[in-house]
């Protein structure tokens, strides 16, 4: 929709701008000899329908945008627009006066128009590119609001999608069992419950602050990968031991963040919490080559019931390893009767 | 005779002996300290897995239990089944989508984690009052059809007083209704459950389970033949040898799976 004809006092102020040339100009008419009645009557009606003419730059300005368009294109769009509006007022200007000839009270001032012709051309030329400009403004204001609007929204969409991230990555229940560890130790043994807290606050902090990061380095991700199990071993105590053999030669390695992060959460929730006496979960982080390899495994009860392919945590890593290295990343999963084991296999990348 | 002294004792000045049940040690310790604050409250069991408490509810035989749902080998809603009718059960757990199921199967109440001790507090008044009643938990058919509709169960528990068995549903041989009773045939044993047929054979996966007869449900697996005997009676062979007696309308049930 034409932005000038959609609102009325957009189309009011516009129009006002207009008269108030056609006064000026049946002001120079006054000084010639005419009563003001005279040149108003003459003036006014086709420079009101010339405003309207002036318009259709707007659709000029849409068919050849400045950012996309040359410059000749521009000024050729320009010229031509200009040169039809112009000589269409003229016509139509010739046309009225013509029409008031046949009433001589208004002293009528054909042959003075005529013979101003080119000048009245040259005037109508300039004030159509005057209004096509004003488009071109007008255009580039409104698109500078649409990018400064997207750009809000993209803003909001990204936060929201981080928070959505942080959510999937960490359970709210593990939340709520940590608060409740929190509650307990907070009778017994206020230190630890001090303790629990900083944990709990700084495993928060990173991983809010790590899920906005393309990567990081492996170094980070374990030490997120350690406090994460730290607040596990407050819950479940001697249930839940860890063996770790991480390769010194890997923590430089850029890695996606929180790739370790749901393998250990499984390997708890899935695992160890659901054996009576608990186990032992292996990390390994090996480096051969151009290649690092994360591995974990755990044992789990072979009562339980088998697990479909992991569940939604492993399915994420698998998809974000694939956005992220394209085909060059591995995730292996293997249930055994009392065990499972996961293995991402990734390239060894460091930060340029 | 005047109001007051016509109503029962009450029940708020009789001990209450609880269990509390949670693999969590620090969930059990915060729940004992809420509990040790409270006027006529013992706390007679603290026990870390599902096991533990039926057997505590079997030897101590306690009013009610603390009961944690995820644990493992068996959760909260498994010890419920097995023990619902022996002891009020108020839920504990971190997981607020397991409370409709919670109400279904009669548990008094369902306290969300972390706990706060004036929910654990009206939770005992609740359980004062429906033990005052003299009110129990679900019989077992209200507790096996509240389960949710998850597909076939993997496995079947019985209690065996203090002791559960735990039987996977493939080493199910047959299933035999026994009056009140149902009677689970595996590995040479029979274990005797309080239940329907009906509602075994509804929680088993019914490509594996036929109704052969009115009081038996087979394990397809195990069958070698049908036979017919001198009086034109249909008999299930088994692979172990054993016959069982196959109905005109279970003939046709097997038939459609053969």
């Amino acid at each position: 929709m034409h932005p000038i004809l959609a609102r009325l006092e957009r189309l009011g102020s516009y129009l006002a701008l207009w008269c108030a040339v056609g006064v000026f100009e049946s002001a120079a008419l006054t000084r010639q000899g005419l009563t003001w009645p005279e040149a108003l009557v003459q003036v006014l009606p086709p420079l009101l329908v010339y405003s309207f003419i002036c318009l259709s730059a707007w659709y000029v300005c849409r068919a050849t945008p400045l950012a996309t368009s040359g410059v000749p294109r521009v000024l050729t769009a320009a010229l031509v627009a200009a040169w039809i509006g112009a000589a269409l007022w003229l016509a139509l200007s010739e046309a009225w006066l013509a029409t008031l000839e046949s009433m001589p009270e208004l002293a009528p001032i054909t042959d003075r128009f005529r013979a101003q012709i080119p000048f009245l051309f040259a005037v109508s030329v300039m004030l159509y590119l005057l209004v096509l400009s004003v488009h071109y403004v007008v255009l580039s204001f409104e698109a500078f609001r649409t990018a400064e609007r997207q750009q809000l929204e993209l803003q909001v969409l990204t936060r929201d999608a981080e928070l959505r991230a942080l959510r999937a990555q960490v359970d709210p229940h593990f939340l709520y069992n940590c608060l409740n560890s929190i509650s307990a130790l907070t009778g017994s043994d206020a230190a630890a419950a001090r303790r629990m807290c900083l944990l709990l606050a700084e495993f928060l902090r990173t991983t809010l602050r790590v899920s906005t990061q393309q990567s990081i380095t492996m170094a980070e991700e374990l030490s997120l990968a350690e406090r994460y199990l730290s607040i596990e071993q407050v819950r479940f105590g001697a249930r839940l031991q860890v063996e770790r053999s991480i390769d010194d030669s890997a923590l430089e390695c850029q890695v996606p963040p929180l790739v370790l992060q749901p393998l250990l959460e499984n390997a708890v929730g899935h695992g160890i919490a659901g054996m009576i006496d608990g186990g032992t979960i292996r990390l390994d982080v090996v480096r051969r080559g151009d290649r690092v390899s994360i591995t974990v495994e755990n044992p789990r009860d072979p009562d339980a019931m088998p697990r479909k392919r992991g569940g939604v945590g492993l399915e994420n890593v698998r998809k974000r390893l694939a956005v992220v290295f394209a085909g060059a990343a591995r995730l292996e999963a293997a249930a055994g009767p009392d065990g499972f084991r996961v293995a991402v296999d990734l390239p060894f990348t460091i930060h340029a | 005779m005047p109001e007051p002294s016509s109503l029962p004792p009450r029940p708020s000045s009789l001990t209450l002996r609880v269990a509390v049940v949670d693999d969590e040690p620090l969930a059990r310790a915060v729940l004992c300290e809420f509990l040790a604050a409270e006027p006529n409250v013992e706390v007679v069991a603290q026990c870390a897995n599902g096991f533990e408490a039926v057997k505590a509810v079997s030897e101590l035989t306690p009013d009610l239990l603390l009961l944690d749902v995820q644990m493992p080998k068996l959760n909260g809603f498994e010890v419920l089944d097995l023990v619902g009718r022996d002891v009020a059960v108020v839920f504990t757990t971190a997981y607020d989508q397991y409370a409709l199921k919670a109400f279904e199967v009669h548990a008094v109440d369902y306290l969300l984690k972390p706990i706060a001790a004036d929910r654990l507090s009206e939770a005992l008044a609740r359980v004062r009052e429906r033990l005052g009643r003299g009110e129990r938990s679900a019989s077992p058919g209200a507790i096996a059809a509240a389960k949710p509709q998850e597909g076939p169960v993997h496995r079947v528990l019985v209690r065996d007083g203090p002791r559960v068995h735990v039987i996977a549903v493939d080493k199910i041989d047959y299933v035999q209704a026994q009056d009140d009773y149902v009677c689970f045939r595996s590995e040479g044993k029979d274990y005797l459950k309080e239940q329907t047929l009906g509602d075994v054979e509804a929680s088993l996966d019914p490509k594996v389970f036929v109704r052969i007869h009115r009081s038996y449900l087979l394990n397809l697996s195990r069958l070698v033949r049908v036979d017919q005997d001198e009086r034109e009676n249909r008999v299930a062979v088994l692979t172990d040898g054993r016959r069982l007696p196959v109905s005109r309308s279970g003939y046709t049930r097997l038939n459609s799976l053969l």
